[in-house]
């Protein structure tokens, strides 16, 4: 089996899961060899920091600002 | 203009001579010109009320639409007659026909439709209103723009237009604590229970678009009769929708309203709490929790797929010595077999050739005659010289044998010194002794 790697740039959090959970079902089945095996844990552990980044940015505290509040900050950079 | 009317002609030979007719005073073409106006048909006409002003005798407003604007007079007499509280935003049907006002040296001319009914326009009108503007966006295309654009699973930060004080508000919050989303969220409040509330949506719409930062908005109104959300059925607010790089999600009013604004909009729900869950379409506290399993289950099969193999490895790598213990096991267990099997087999010889040369000795007794008594007596005799060999019997002449202390014979009076220590042995017995020599 070829481990892909996938753009990126073009990265989602859902296809991020998605290929989480395709590299889990190819490891369950047993069929990979060590070679295989250790390629697709790295490739599952990039993916699944990635995956907890995205979640830790909407996880860290609700933030309620105004339009003209978040307008004079970004005039402010 | 009649060929009849009155014609002054200049006579001034010097400025070029037009091709056209006239010129005419212009208070009788202002006149001619109110003559065509009235001339055309009474007609009913629907629109927004705005601009109301009062003159002692005369109601003024301009009938407003995406499209145009006309302004119109209805005489006080008959307004007030109607009874209708005549205000800025209101949706209204007017019936009449057009008028000039001709003016004349002191007063300026005006054009306006003379209104002689007035109504608040029904749900049917403003449904027929709505029906009319929802054709012309859609076959400008503007129903699709919103739609195809792509909509983040977990936006950082999410921009919702909405009254201040509203319960839309409250459920927007609500909606998004249910998801465990913590991100940015910015509000942009607008007057949404304005009926004139369309231009600050759309330029509240604007701005959020414009900060770059927003990756999805929420426009959120609770319900309403269908007049009060006319706001959002606002032609030119629904264009600024269609065509924003923003995903607006739309939530205006009960699930059995359909305004303007949810045609347009890339996601229209039916509550505040929807648009919410709609706009994080995961659930962040159930997605942490899957992804976490995610990273045990990548970890685990990372751990077996080495140590399970690093195990096989060391059991191939033990096996060699492995097999050499059997096999020296093996090999000493054949070899104490051997030893037992060899003394076995003494035995039996042993007992065999005792049992020969028991058989001969009985056959030897059985053998008389003179060669078995020579024999004997040779045998004696040999006895006898060994006898006078014997050392022993030396000793128990008077002799004695001189040794020194570990048994080895001192066959000298030098050896006897050098010993020191000697062991004199008799035929009765050994004494220890020493050498005393000058």
């Amino acid at each position: 089996m070829s481990v892909e790697q996938p753009d990126a740039s073009a990265r989602t959090y859902e296809s991020a899961v998605a290929r989480v959970e395709e590299i889990i079902r190819r490891l369950d089945s047993g069929d990979a060899g060590l070679r295989e095996t250790l390629d697709l844990v790295a490739e599952g552990r990039e993916l699944v920091e990635y995956c907890a980044g995205e979640l830790e940015a909407v996880s860290k505290g609700l933030e309620e600002l105004r339009l003209d509040e978040l307008v004079t900050r970004l005039e402010a950079r | 203009m009649s060929q009849s009317a009155p014609i002054v002609r200049g006579a001034d030979a010097s400025a070029p001579a037009s091709l056209l007719p006239g010129p005419f005073p212009v208070g009788v073409y202002a006149g001619r010109l109110r003559a065509q106006l009235r001339g055309f048909t009474r007609v009913q006409l629907t629109g927004e009320v705005s601009g109301v002003s009062r003159s002692r005798v005369r109601i003024y407003f301009e009938l407003r639409d995406a499209q145009g604007a006309i302004q119109c007079s209805m005489w006080r007499d008959d307004f007030d007659a109607l009874g209708v509280p005549l205000a800025d935003g209101l949706e209204v049907v007017v019936g009449g026909g057009c008028d000039y006002y001709a003016g004349n040296s002191t007063s300026s001319p005006s054009f306006h439709f003379a209104v002689s009914e007035l109504r608040i326009a029904g749900e049917g009108d403003l449904l027929a209103e709505l029906e009319r503007r929802r054709r012309r966006l859609h076959a400008d295309g503007l129903f699709e723009p919103q739609k195809r654009l792509p909509r983040p699973s977990l936006p950082q930060t999410i921009g919702v237009v909405c009254g201040e004080h509203s319960k839309a508000r409250d459920d927007v919050l609500a909606g998004l604590r249910r998801r465990g989303w913590q991100g940015r969220l910015v509000w942009a409040f607008a007057p949404v229970q304005d009926r004139r509330a369309a231009p600050a949506i759309a330029a509240a719409l604007r701005e959020l678009s414009a900060c770059g930062e927003i990756e999805v908005v929420i426009v959120a109104r609770g319900g309403g009769s269908l007049a009060d959300l006319f706001a959002f059925c606002d032609e030119a607010l629904c264009r600024t929708v269609a065509l924003l790089r923003v995903p607006v999600i739309s939530s205006v009013g009960h699930h059995t309203d359909r305004t303007l604004i949810d045609d347009v909009a890339a996601v229209c729900c039916s509550t505040p709490t929807h648009a919410a869950e709609v706009a994080v379409p995961i659930d962040v506290t159930a997605a942490a929790a899957r992804l976490a399993a995610d990273a045990r289950r990548l970890r685990d099969h990372g751990h077996r797929a080495l140590v399970v193999r690093a195990r096989t490895l060391a059991t191939l790598s033990r096996a060699p010595s492995q097999q050499l213990d059997r096999q020296r096991r093996r090999l000493h267990q054949l070899t104490r077999e051997l030893r037992a099997g060899s003394r076995r087999q003494l035995q039996r010889s042993d007992t065999a050739v005792g049992g020969a040369a028991r058989s001969l000795a009985r056959v030897g007794l059985r053998g008389t005659g003179s060669d078995a008594g020579a024999r004997r007596r040779d045998l004696e005799r040999l006895t006898l010289a060994l006898g006078a060999h014997d050392p022993q019997r030396t000793l128990a002449r008077g002799y004695a044998l001189v040794t020194d202390r570990d048994g080895l014979a001192l066959g000298s009076a030098d050896a006897a010194r050098a010993a020191g220590s000697l062991r004199l042995r008799f035929g009765d017995g050994a004494v220890d002794a020493e050498v005393q020599d000058e």
